[in-house]
């Protein structure tokens, strides 16, 4: 098996073009799933490629390099809107998990149970795929494409994810159900985003839930039937009989579809009101 | 095959590598620190803890090539140069926070990285920052005061001493 650590981009494009390279950043996704098979023939490491990790911010929003961990993400200082995106950070395995593991990684394996989409989702990210031919922007809903399943194509890299300006005075949260507290993968996990109009009625809602469809989704029509109402009406709201009918939670070792939809009901709830919490806070 | 080198434990050390070789096994196998224990192949267990450039990492999880050049320490770089126990070394002993021992180089390098980015941790936040390292003998409770004794707090005075 060949190892390539290119330090700067030029020297990662013909590396990609022959197509042989296979991609690794933290590998905390590629190590566990490569077991006792043989290895790839090449390995690509883009972590040491100078300028594709960290975090820039300017009048149109944010920019997070493609090789950025999950630790870089708590580290940094970020407005509220980010805050379920740092709490889905501290809930990526363990800390020596989010020491090395990256965002495009996460991304990247495209599992529906991926922390990082749901927040992701909210904040409206998109993702930067960039080949020797140049950078295309696809958002985050045309880049996952379904389990396991991305619009990558040979010779690119996800080189950064753009987080657009968010509104006003957004808060955000992010819940995870697991079968225990830590170290686990998602049963199903919900994040949202709140901000409150002039006379502190719910001015805008994003809300997207994770392990419960091919690939992780949001849910339009709720967002739409909160806006309006008051912080305190989220608790108890009453949620239309389809709000959830996009969603097409599966059986599996983790939980049964009629226990993921039972749940998400109760995420849903806890995330807009740890979100809206924030605000007296 | 390729060659590797890197500081560890303050040393220049180096070696061949394949490229698919293990951070793990290059420290157990090439180096002879067999300090640094493999538990799991899954990166869940937290055994094979190492300091790499000043973080924590599951050495499992990285090849020996993508340290190249780090600074890596191992638990057999913790102790002074005479043997003598460091001060979470030392707590670990005072405080009963082994049984069989597999999983304590883990723990102390975990513990050491906590200790150095929150000095003064609660209960929970020791138990949240432990949470990629398992122990199967402990029940993690004399770890977590073992933890909480080095970082110079009381400890409950209620279990096994
Ligand atoms: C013990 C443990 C616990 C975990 N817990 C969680 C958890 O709670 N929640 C969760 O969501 N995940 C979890 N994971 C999975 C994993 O840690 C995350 O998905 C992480 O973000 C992956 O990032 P990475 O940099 O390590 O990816 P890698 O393993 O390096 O790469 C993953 C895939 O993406 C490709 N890739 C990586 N970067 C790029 C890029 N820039 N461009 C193109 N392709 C790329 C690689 O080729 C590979 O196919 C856990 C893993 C372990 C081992
Ligand atoms: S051996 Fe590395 S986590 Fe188990
Ligand atoms: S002391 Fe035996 S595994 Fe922890």
């Amino acid at each position: 098996m060949s190892y390539y650590a290119p330090t700067s981009l030029g020297d990662v494009w013909p590396l990609l073009a022959e197509g042989e390279a296979r991609v690794v950043a933290g590998g905390t996704d590629l190590f566990p799933t490569q077991g006792d098979g043989p290895p790839p023939s090449a390995l690509l490491d883009i972590s040491r490629v100078d300028g594709l990790r960290g975090i820039d911010h300017d009048d149109d929003g944010w920019r997070i390099g493609g090789a950025t961990t999950w630790s870089d993400i708590v580290a940094a200082p970020l407005p509220p809107a980010f805050d379920g995106l740092k709490a889905a950070a501290l809930q990526v395995g363990s800390v020596q998990i989010q020491n090395v593991g990256t965002l495009a990684g996460n991304l990247c394996n495209a599992s529906p149970a991926a922390d990082g989409v749901p927040p992701l989702l909210t904040l409206e990210a998109e993702v930067a795929l960039t080949s020797a031919g140049g950078t295309r922007r696809l958002t985050l809903t045309n880049f996952l494409r379904g389990v396991r399943q991305t619009a990558l194509v040979p010779g690119e890299l996800l080189t950064a994810l753009h987080i657009p300006r968010q509104p006003t005075g957004a808060l955000s949260s992010f819940v995870k159900l697991g079968s225990r507290r830590y170290l686990v993968i998602s049963i199903a996990m919900v994040a949202a985003q709140i901000w409150l109009d002039e006379a502190g009625r719910i001015g805008g809602v994003r809300v997207a839930v994770g392990a419960c469809s091919p690939v992780a989704r949001r849910l339009f029509g709720l967002e739409q039937s909160l806006i309006g109402l008051r912080p305190s009406d989220l608790v108890s709201f009453s949620m239309a009989s389809d709000a959830l009918d996009t969603l097409s939670p599966i059986d599996d070792v983790r939980g049964s579809a009629e226990y993921r939809r039972a749940a998400v009901e109760r995420l849903i709830r806890d995330a807009l009101g740890q979100a809206v919490e924030r605000s007296d806070g | 095959m390729p060659d590797v080198s890197m500081v560890v434990n303050g040393e220049a050390r180096s070696g061949d590598v394949e490229g698919r070789t293990l951070l793990v096994d290059f420290l157990r196998e090439g180096l002879g620190l067999t300090g640094t224990h493999v538990g799991c192949d899954t990166s869940q267990c937290g055994a094979c803890v190492v300091h790499v450039d000043g973080q924590a990492v599951k050495s499992c999880t990285i090849f020996a090539l993508e340290a190249d050049r780090a600074e890596v320490t191992t638990i057999e770089g913790i102790a002074g140069p005479d043997g003598s126990l460091s001060p979470m070394q030392k707590s670990f002993r005072d405080h009963h926070g082994l049984q069989c021992g597999f999983c304590t180089p883990g723990m102390v390098m975990t513990a050491l990285k906590l200790l150095e980015n929150n000095a003064k941790p609660s209960e929970a936040e020791v138990r949240e920052g432990l949470k990629g390292n398992f122990c199967r003998c402990t029940g993690y409770q004399n770890i977590v005061r073992t933890i909480l004794a080095a970082s110079g707090q009381d400890i409950p005075v209620t279990s096994v001493e």
